[in-house]
């Protein structure tokens, strides 16, 4: 019985997100002819347009197809990960993701662990010294960190430690891994200071509301030491509900990643967006924007069967406050 | 681990001189910015072995700190101070650490909100299993932990070893409150301190609450220490009571001797202002005023704005708890020049009156014929109302009585077209009313001018951001919209519910619950309606304070000639109150007639059972089985029994979306 | 974008009773405002300098007499388009603000009051807004249309309203249902009266306090714009264009990308803190709990 209505739940969580997936490539295809000029244009870019080049596209583009055709063969092309090729320099979109991608990654899940390993930790300080000085100074950290912009924070660093201490490289992603970590640090750190902001505050203020909980009183009132209360009780119960900011923060890295590749010149995932989208190359805009909808939702995807697993609340279909 | 049932202690009543518990001078302080308030103060306790000793007190009299405070389990903004003893140290002095040796196993602590104590993530046999195993001992193997679990759901009457695979939010208000004690008590404390254990609780669970304590306690020669604001809970269970006030005690007797001569004027009239179940009284005696604050009577009686006895001496200084009979104290100065005109009030109302049949005309104002509602929640639907057919006449006063989940409320939600019903018919006053949405604006307006609600909590009925006066003048414009000045009427109000008029400068946050519920009255009677409808509207008040608005409603229908309709879950207002009485249960009405026949002559099973469930003094209220109705077993019934609960709180606690 | 805040409120929420008197960060923080809307208000008429005029003798020189925040690459001098760029980074966000205000607030009352559909069709939109990272599509939409300052605005706009919502039908759902409400309802008083002078009133704590961090975060998100190209047109004095381009200056004068990171920042923790002491005192207002 409740297996089945488990299942049931976790399978239209997925196809929830499967549709809005779609609902997503639609639009991002759409932009193909939206956007003002014509579809064969868009896809000319800077390039001369001459009757071959646009017979060409129209044959590799299946121009002439219907539209929903068009983007029946487009959605299963994507899924294959073949975009077509960029406008700008003609390649194909893949070969220059694939060549990018490693380092969007790397960037990526270092400034996420980063982000988990400080925010967390100053969350639970700050709640457990409640009203104290130690959280008063948490506090105004983040309120700092939280209103100082990725880019900011990358210029500053690059600053003091690029250029007035000299200790990390001021631009690319180096090459060979020790190397890329070592010129992905400063990027990841100052990626890592806003999305820790985030986290700071939500576990404070979670920890602050569990530990006030009657069942945290009527744990300790049962005799429970009070480290296996806080690790037992305000653990658990608490950072179930860090997990729905996974969601935003994750959104909130992807966005900074893509200020952070600027700033220190990584080619990255971010940084190829930002040439594309400046230089109007749609079949690469196409891909990035596509492949970050996935990752979103994939991401979606994973809190909700992470709250499911944490809480029982929400598996036996009742709503937690 | 000491076997449950295994008796080594005295029985109750014999006064030993041993003690298990003894606590002195223990106070209470606030630490703020601004120097120390104190809230508590010259707490004393003396528990036997065996013994029930009940703290009595309003909200704000200090009762739950008090308790916390023995407990070690005050919040951070507070400190405790005086003597704690037990087992020869005193606990105020104890380390965290030493502390978790004392909690659970020489000192079990219940709380109030069952619907909050025990962690949602965890299943209960979890939360009693990690009670059972001691830090630093070896854990048992895996079926012995559960065969000890399932004892223990045994022991507090959960004989279903399911209860203990389920989450607590899947268990009914009064299961979950057993495996809270059966969790407190999983260590085998020597002392149970129990903070109103069964407020939360329906009256029917809270009967069966109370005889599991007894009958637990008795089996384990445990002391008891119950908290409650209930005198009538207290007299039923206790020994000895403990009456505080304004944060410190101000009587300590044995029960009976209490109920028999309280001798603190606070006391006498706290026993007052509960009305009494076997007769009618012409005006039930209330103190008038509210609580006050404590650190608003440091240096005085706490009791002093209140007291009808009051006298200078009284506010020179706070008078302490002085020794007047045999294991009694009273903190009254007083008490040898009042004591005989003490008794005198007590004597005074004691006589009976005999119900009064008010003139009424044999007019019907509202019909509700075969009244159906439905819910739907996810896939499922739960029936709140279930063919309920209803007159009340003009100027007539009713009672809907019973427990949550019995659709009373979302039957008065309904007549007011706050709520859509699905099927049957509502007329009022000649305007059929099943569906608001269809009526004419005129007809609305009509019917809005006929029948009027009070809610229950008088703490979010009124506006927070707007002064009485406008709340009032609002009131009075949405009835009569060409009223160019509002203030003469705003003043009428006000007098009308016992208020002065400068009171309509004041913002709800300034007043104190009892006159937040004058002013929500005033509000209702702004539009000079013909019925009222009150959903529990004292319930949320203090006792004390009670008997007022009781009073009040008295006073508007005799001299207004409204009506009412009380929704009430409390049968012993009712002989105060009413002249007819509807019992619902379950989404249905199964027996209604005059108030004195339902009273004396119950007929149907369910109404039996509530009658036997209103507490009453003595021990054999508390043993005595409830007879008619089969337990509620949870064997199998335990999911049935959530669901209901469900429903409870979707009835009673509302939803908006539907009816706007 | 860091203006996602799931929850208001508990940050700096120290002791339950302040002092009446101004907290000195407050007071901090209300003077940067001020002169950031100075600047705003008179824009390159303050500036000492023509934030415009090039000055080809004195390119990057550091900052000093002449010039207090040295010159960029062009010769002009740094302080003066500091002051001439508070335009396009205050009246944005400014419109976001109080468009997405409006309109949020709006849209959250109804949905949270009267449920049904609307809400339905309200929430789903709001969820699917909650995990879309708000700038990228504006720089997916920038890169298909073309940008410009009016358009990012708006496009944060429509992307900004949806938090709004959230906030405000989260608040109203709780408010719906007590008494008062279902009193005014029983009085007879029309949806529209109950909504805008019961409910709002309640929750203006809430809104207001919200609007401020709602002003933090668009200021970010359009400087990350202009940053990274998208915002202003090129060459026009903006704090986030001055940081971008200031950011290849580090070496010969860092004050010139500093400065405006700095300008952003100050601007950003003002609105979060003062945000943060309007919510206090307002909510603090009603008296009880």
């Amino acid at each position: 019985m409740r297996t089945r209505a488990t299942a049931s739940l976790v399978v239209s969580r997925i196809l929830v997100y499967a549709g809005m997936l779609v609902l997503i490539s639609f639009v991002i295809f759409s932009l193909l002819y939206i956007t003002p000029g014509d579809a064969v244009g868009n896809l000319l870019g800077t390039r001369r347009r001459t009757p071959e080049t646009e017979e060409l596209l129209r044959r590799q583009y299946h121009l002439n197809e219907p539209f929903l055709t068009q983007y029946w063969i487009w959605l299963k092309d994507a899924v294959r990960f073949d975009f077509g090729n960029s406008s700008v320099s003609t390649l194909p979109v893949t070969d220059e993701i694939n060549a990018r991608l490693p380092n969007s990654l790397i960037l990526a899940g270092v400034a996420y662990v980063l982000t988990m390993l400080i925010g967390i930790p100053l969350g639970l300080a700050a709640a457990a010294k409640k009203s104290t000085a130690v959280d008063r100074g948490i506090v105004a950290s983040v309120i700092v960190g939280f209103s100082t912009p990725v880019f900011v924070g990358a210029v500053a660093l690059l600053y003091v430690f690029g250029v007035l201490l000299g200790w990390f490289p001021v631009f690319g992603a180096g090459t060979g891994f020790v190397d890329k970590l070592w010129h992905l640090t400063l990027p990841a750190i100052s990626l890592a200071i806003a999305g820790a902001g985030l986290i700071v505050k939500h576990t404070r203020a979670v920890m602050i509301k569990v530990l006030d909980q009657d069942y945290v009183t009527f744990a300790r009132a049962r005799g429970l030491t009070s480290r296996r209360v806080y690790l037992l009780y305000a653990l658990r119960n608490g950072l179930i509900p860090v997990i729905t900011v996974s969601v935003p923060l994750l959104a909130s890295l992807v966005t900074g990643a893509v200020l952070v590749e600027v700033t220190f010149s990584i080619p990255g995932i971010g940084d190829l967006l930002v040439r594309s989208a400046a230089s109007q190359d749609l079949p690469t805009l196409q891909a990035i924007a596509l492949l970050v909808a996935a990752l979103i939702m994939v991401a979606n995807l994973a809190a909700d069967l992470l709250y499911m697993a944490a809480d029982p609340r929400i598996r036996h279909g009742r709503s937690t406050t | 681990m000491i076997a449950p049932g295994k008796s080594h202690r005295p029985a109750a009543h014999e006064t030993t001189t041993s003690t298990v518990l003894k606590v002195r001078d223990l106070g209470v302080d606030a630490v703020g910015p601004d120097g120390t308030d104190p809230i508590v103060s010259s707490f004393d306790l003396d528990l036997a072995p065996g013994e029930t000793v009940g703290i009595v007190g309003e909200s704000g009299s200090g009762k739950s700190l008090t308790a916390r405070a023995i407990m070690g389990l005050l919040p951070g903004s507070l400190v405790a101070r005086g003597q704690v003893e037990y087992g020869g140290r005193n606990l105020l002095e104890l380390s965290e650490r030493e502390w978790s040796h004392v909690r659970g196993r020489e000192i079990g602590f219940v709380l109030q909100d069952p619907f909050t104590m025990l962690n949602p993530v965890f299943r209960c046999g979890r939360i009693i299993e990690e009670s059972l195993i001691r830090d630093g001992r070896r854990r048992p193997p895996r079926s012995e932990r559960r065969a000890e679990v399932l004892r223990r759901l045994a022991e507090v009457g959960l004989t279903d070893p399911s209860v203990a695979d389920r989450y607590s939010f899947q268990l009914s208000g009064g299961m979950r409150q057993r495996v809270a004690v059966a969790a407190a008590l999983a260590r085998d404390p020597k002392i149970l301190i129990a903070d109103e254990p069964t407020t939360a609780l329906d009256v029917t669970t809270q009967k069966e609450m109370l005889t599991l304590l007894r009958g637990v306690q008795k089996a384990r020669g445990m002391s008891l220490v119950l908290i409650t604001h209930d005198l009538r809970v207290a007299f039923a269970m206790c020994d000895r009571i403990h009456v505080m006030y304004g944060g410190s005690l101000i009587e300590v007797a044995p029960a009976a001797d209490l109920e028999s001569r309280p001798l603190h004027p606070y006391a006498q009239g706290l026993l007052l202002s509960e009305p009494s179940l076997d007769r009618r009284v012409v005006e039930l005696p209330s103190i008038p005023g509210s609580v006050p604050k404590a650190r608003e009577v440091v240096d005085c009686c706490a009791f002093a704005t209140r007291c009808e006895w009051v006298a200078d001496t009284c506010r020179q200084g706070r008078p302490p708890l002085l020794e007047v009979g045999r294991l009694r104290r009273s903190a009254c100065v007083r008490l040898p020049e009042i004591g005989a005109a003490m008794d005198a009030k007590r004597a005074r109302i004691d006589v009976a009156e005999p119900p009064t049949s008010e003139a009424r005309s044999e007019r019907p104002l509202i019909e509700i014929r075969d009244l159906r509602k439905e819910f739907r929640i996810g896939k499922r639907t739960v029936t709140a109302l279930d063919g309920v057919s209803l007159s009340v006449n003009q100027g007539e006063s009713v009672a809907i009585v019973g427990e949550s989940g019995s659709g009373k409320t979302t039957l008065a939600r309904t007549l007011l077209g706050l709520e859509r019903c699905t099927s049957g018919d509502i007329c009022i006053d000649g305007v059929p009313a099943h569906d608001w949405s269809k009526l004419s604006a005129a007809d609305r307006r009509r019917l809005r001018g006929t029948v009027q609600m009070v809610f229950q909590d008088p703490y979010a009925s009124l506006n927070p951001m707007r002064s009485i006066g406008s709340t009032l003048s609002e009131a009075i414009r949405s009835h009569d919209r060409g009223v160019k000045d509002t203030a003469g009427g705003v003043a009428d109000l006000l007098k009308t519910v016992g208020l002065p008029p400068a009171y309509a400068q004041r913002k709800p946050a300034a007043l104190s619950g009892g006159e937040r519920q004058r002013v929500a009255i005033a509000r209702a009677l702004a539009v000079d309606p013909r019925l009222l409808v009150c959903d529990e509207p004292v319930s949320a008040l203090d006792v004390s304070v009670r008997a007022q608005i009781v009073n009040l409603f008295a006073t508007l229908r005799r001299e207004r000639g409204v009506g009412f309709i009380f929704i009430t879950h409390d049968l012993s207002m009712l002989r105060q109150i009413t002249e007819r009485v509807c019992i619902m249960h379950r989404g249905r009405l199964v027996e209604s007639g005059p108030v004195d026949r339902i009273l004396d002559h119950p007929t149907d099973p369910y109404t039996v059972k509530l009658l036997q469930s209103i507490p009453r003094s003595g021990a054999a209220w508390i043993d005595a089985p409830v007879t008619t109705e089969a337990r509620r077993t949870p064997a199998g019934g335990g999911r049935r029994t959530g669901g209901r609960d469900l429903m409870g709180e979707v009835c009673d606690g509302g939803d908006t979306h539907g009816a706007a | 974008m860091s203006a996602i805040v799931p929850q208001l409120g508990d940050l700096g929420k120290s002791t339950r009773r302040r002092s009446k008197r101004l907290p000195w960060t407050v007071l901090v923080c209300l003077v940067i405002v001020a002169g950031v809307v100075l600047m705003t208000v008179f824009g390159a008429a303050l500036a000492p300098q023509d934030p415009a005029a090039q000055h080809l003798t004195e390119v990057l020189a550091p900052p000093g007499s002449g010039h207090w925040l040295g010159t960029d690459e062009l010769g002009r001098d740094v302080f003066s388009r500091l002051i001439a760029g508070a335009r396009t980074a205050f009246v944005g966000p400014l419109v976001v603000t109080i468009g997405s205000m409006l309109i949020g607030n709006l849209l959250g009352l109804w949905s949270g009051y009267k449920g049904g559909a609307v809400d339905a069709i309200v929430m789903r939109w709001v969820d699917f807004m909650w995990a879309l990272p708000g700038l990228l599509i504006i720089v997916v939409v920038a890169g298909a249309f073309g940008g410009g300052y009016w358009m990012a605005v708006a496009l944060l706009l429509v992307l900004t309203i949806p938090f709004d919502t959230r906030i405000i039908r989260g608040a109203t759902l709780e408010q719906a249902t007590l008494p008062y409400v279902e009193a005014a309802r029983a009085l007879g008083l029309s949806n529209r009266r109950i909504m805008l002078l019961h409910i709002w009133p309640n929750l203006s704590a809430t809104a207001v306090a919200n609007a401020f961090l709602t002003f933090a975060g668009a200021i970010v998100a359009l400087s990350g714009l202009s940053f990274l190209g998208f915002g202003v047109d090129p060459g026009s004095p903006d704090w986030g264009r001055m940081l971008s381009d200031g950011t290849n200056l580090l070496f010969e004068n860092p004050a010139a990308a500093l400065a405006s990171g700095a300008m952003i920042v100050a601007t950003a923790v003002s609105m979060n803190i003062i945000g943060d002491w309007l919510y206090e005192s307002l909510s603090s207002r009603g008296g009880s709990k």
